[in-house]
């Protein structure tokens, strides 16, 4: 059977311009991604993983090529339709949490779903079932200082996911924690990779592969598939 | 949605309570001082006014001073003869005329037995026509209206315990009042005139407290023979007329010029060449009043104004530190889905909610602050007008000033969010959120 695309990279090139030098951060890059896929991409910093990772994530917009979600072609939307997609299609989890600091955990979950316009009856309680998927009910009504690092790590996934995304972006989402923590985090992810989410992980901690089914090593801006 | 936004708003302002305050402050010290201006303005512009009530509204004061620039009555010099008297009266415009005959008293004294007399130093009775009655809106309240050449007086109300409280004056008693010349004239009391209800500086000066007619109060001693000596001419110094109404003020003040200028009065042959006949009106003193208020009260509004806009540049000040202390949180907030629009949105919201606390707080600051600034210029005006008994200052809130300066507060609290939610708006999401 053969699985769908949740996200086509056709011919993709990402170049930067700082004054009159020109960088190259991706080249010519063509890769898919199917549902349900676990997908790591490695390589240094530098490589253009980031770069990768923000044109899915329809932060950036490539130099030339073209990138499909879930068949939808990204070049020909405007900034707000690449929010709309952010916000439904795509789940965000961030090296540094990136929680908002005056919100509590449960109205960072609750946030995503706001900007999204869902209803409003239906927020509180899909956010205290997320947190209590993540083991934080008991936290919901704390301000993130108040979490330890793989307590905050829990509340983003949970924010991540919480407009119901079939795709979530992890950003080095161990980086900033102990290796007992980090592997958490790692099932967790994984445990949502089996509910059927497309996960993308970006790590250069080649211990967390074993979580994955696909590894893409980016080295100067091309990519070659290992795993 | 934008309900969700303007809620995100208050609880960032909230997460950050002190800066917030501090921020609304200088919104509050604006709005506030706009409003006590413009209370103190209104207040004291009332006050003026009530001072002026005590003349009929169509009076006016002739004399003779200087028309120009601003015109000046210079009191004393004696030049209306009680043929000019009759001869204004008669002006078309003109309702009534009363000469304004002041005589100086030396004592007041009642006799209270054989060779036993209670005195009272005397200040100075107006010696005129029944006519003065109608210019000043007096009324009498029992007895009559003296007869010309008779030695009766009207006194005030407020006269009739100056004897003490056991020895109340009243119609048909006879007091001796005694001129500067020595001589004591003994008078009938034949009326009482209703104390004026509107009590102020004014009515101070202008209700005389006692009154008699020219013959013998007035014309026996005090003439004017400037011009043909040998012959005793009654003449005043100023006199008191009403116009027939409201609508004719200007025109019967300029019937009265011409006429005194013609040369058919007797005004002219009396006054120095150098001189000006002037009439001034109640309406003229007022608009004067009132203009000088107005453009005082300009002044400082303008420089309240001032301090508004300062508050202004405080809110753009700190709208700017905050987009560029939350960079990571709009990054953030972008990649989670919220369009520029909203992030828009959310920091004017801010700015707005600022604004409008700032006008809210302003105007309750400032409308108790007037308060206490009123009756600090209430005790001032009486300590100036050392002891008399001057009405009183009443807070008049200009309530237009309230909306202007909340609207203000707001219109301000945008404008100074619009350069910093647009620099919000139009960050790189990727950048944001690498920012350090």
């Amino acid at each position: 059977m053969l699985k769908d695309v949740a996200v086509d990279i056709q011919s993709v090139t990402k170049i930067y311009k700082t004054g009159k030098k020109e960088f190259k951060a991706l080249n010519n890059v063509s890769l898919k991604i199917y549902n349900g896929d676990f997908l790591a991409f490695m390589g240094p910093s530098g490589s253009g993983k980031s770069t990768l990772m923000n044109l899915i994530g329809c932060l950036d917009r490539p130099s030339s090529g073209e990138i499909y979600i879930h068949g939808q072609s990204l070049s020909k939307l405007n900034d707000n339709q690449l929010a709309e997609i952010r916000s439904k299609e795509i789940g965000f989890v961030f090296q540094d949490f990136n929680l908002i600091p005056s919100m509590t955990a449960l109205r960072n979950v609750i946030l995503p779903m706001t900007l999204s316009g869902s209803p409003r009856s239906a927020r509180e309680q899909n956010a205290m079932s997320l947190l209590k998927k993540v083991g934080l009910d008991n936290w919901a009504k704390h301000l993130p200082t108040e979490l330890s690092g793989g307590e905050k790590q829990r509340v983003a996934i949970a924010r991540a996911i919480s407009n119901n995304p079939l795709i979530v972006l992890a950003d080095e989402p161990t980086g900033n924690l102990d290796t007992k923590t980090g592997e958490q985090i790692l099932k967790f992810l994984s445990s949502l990779n089996k509910e059927g989410k497309t996960i993308l992980l970006v790590t250069h901690d080649s211990s967390l592969i074993k979580y994955t089914n696909r590894v893409i090593n980016i080295k100067d801006g091309e990519i070659s598939e290992k795993k | 949605m934008i309900s969700d936004i303007f809620i995100m708003s208050l609880d960032a302002l909230r997460s950050h309570k002190i800066r917030t305050f501090l921020t609304i402050v200088g919104i509050i010290i604006g709005i506030s001082s706009v409003i006590i201006v413009t209370t103190s303005g209104a207040s004291v512009e009332k006050f003026i006014e009530d001072q002026w009530n005590v003349f009929d509204p169509t009076g006016m004061v002739v004399g003779t001073g200087s028309a120009e620039p601003i015109p000046q009555i210079s009191f004393g010099k004696t030049v209306f003869t009680d043929k000019d008297v009759e001869n204004l009266k008669n002006l078309p415009h003109v309702r009534d005329v009363a000469p304004v005959g002041i005589v100086p008293l030396k004592k007041i004294s009642q006799k209270e037995g054989f060779l036993k007399w209670i005195s009272m130093p005397g200040g100075s009775m107006f010696a005129s026509s029944s006519a003065m009655l109608d210019v000043l809106s007096l009324k009498i309240k029992e007895g009559r209206i003296f007869e010309e050449g008779k030695k009766e007086i009207l006194v005030t109300e407020n006269m009739l315990n100056i004897f003490g409280e056991d020895k109340e004056l009243k119609v048909g008693d006879e007091i001796y009042l005694q001129r500067l010349d020595g001589i004591p004239i003994k008078s009938k009391i034949v009326g009482i005139i209703k104390a004026s209800e509107d009590f102020n500086i004014l009515s101070q000066l202008t209700t005389p407290s006692i009154l008699g007619p020219i013959n013998p109060y007035y014309s026996t001693f005090f003439g004017s023979n400037v011009g043909k000596p040998l012959k005793r001419v009654t003449a005043y110094g100023m006199l008191y007329a009403t116009a027939s109404d409201k609508a004719s003020i200007e025109i019967a003040k300029n019937e009265i010029l011409d006429f005194l200028n013609s040369g058919n009065s007797d005004a002219i042959n009396y006054k120095q060449k150098n001189v000006d006949f002037v009439v001034i009106s109640q309406e003229y003193i007022l608009d004067r009043v009132q203009q000088i208020l107005n453009a005082v009260t300009m002044l400082i509004t303008i420089i309240a104004l001032v301090s508004l806009i300062v508050g202004g540049v405080g809110i753009a000040n700190i709208m700017y530190a905050t987009v560029t202390e939350r960079t990571r949180e709009i990054g953030t907030m972008m990649a989670i889905g919220a369009k520029r629009r909203y992030i828009l949105q959310l920091f004017l919201f801010q700015s707005m909610i600022v604004g409008f606390l700032g006008g809210i707080l302003g105007c309750i600051l400032g409308g108790s602050g007037s308060v206490l600034v009123v009756s600090y210029l209430g005790s001032y005006v009486e300590q100036l007008a050392s002891g008399a008994y001057t009405g009183k200052i009443f807070v008049v809130y200009s309530w237009e000033w309230f909306i202007i300066s909340l609207f203000f507060g707001i219109v301000i609290g945008i404008l100074a969010g619009i350069l910093p939610a647009r620099k919000a708006a139009k960050m790189d999401p990727v950048e944001a959120l690498h920012y350090q």
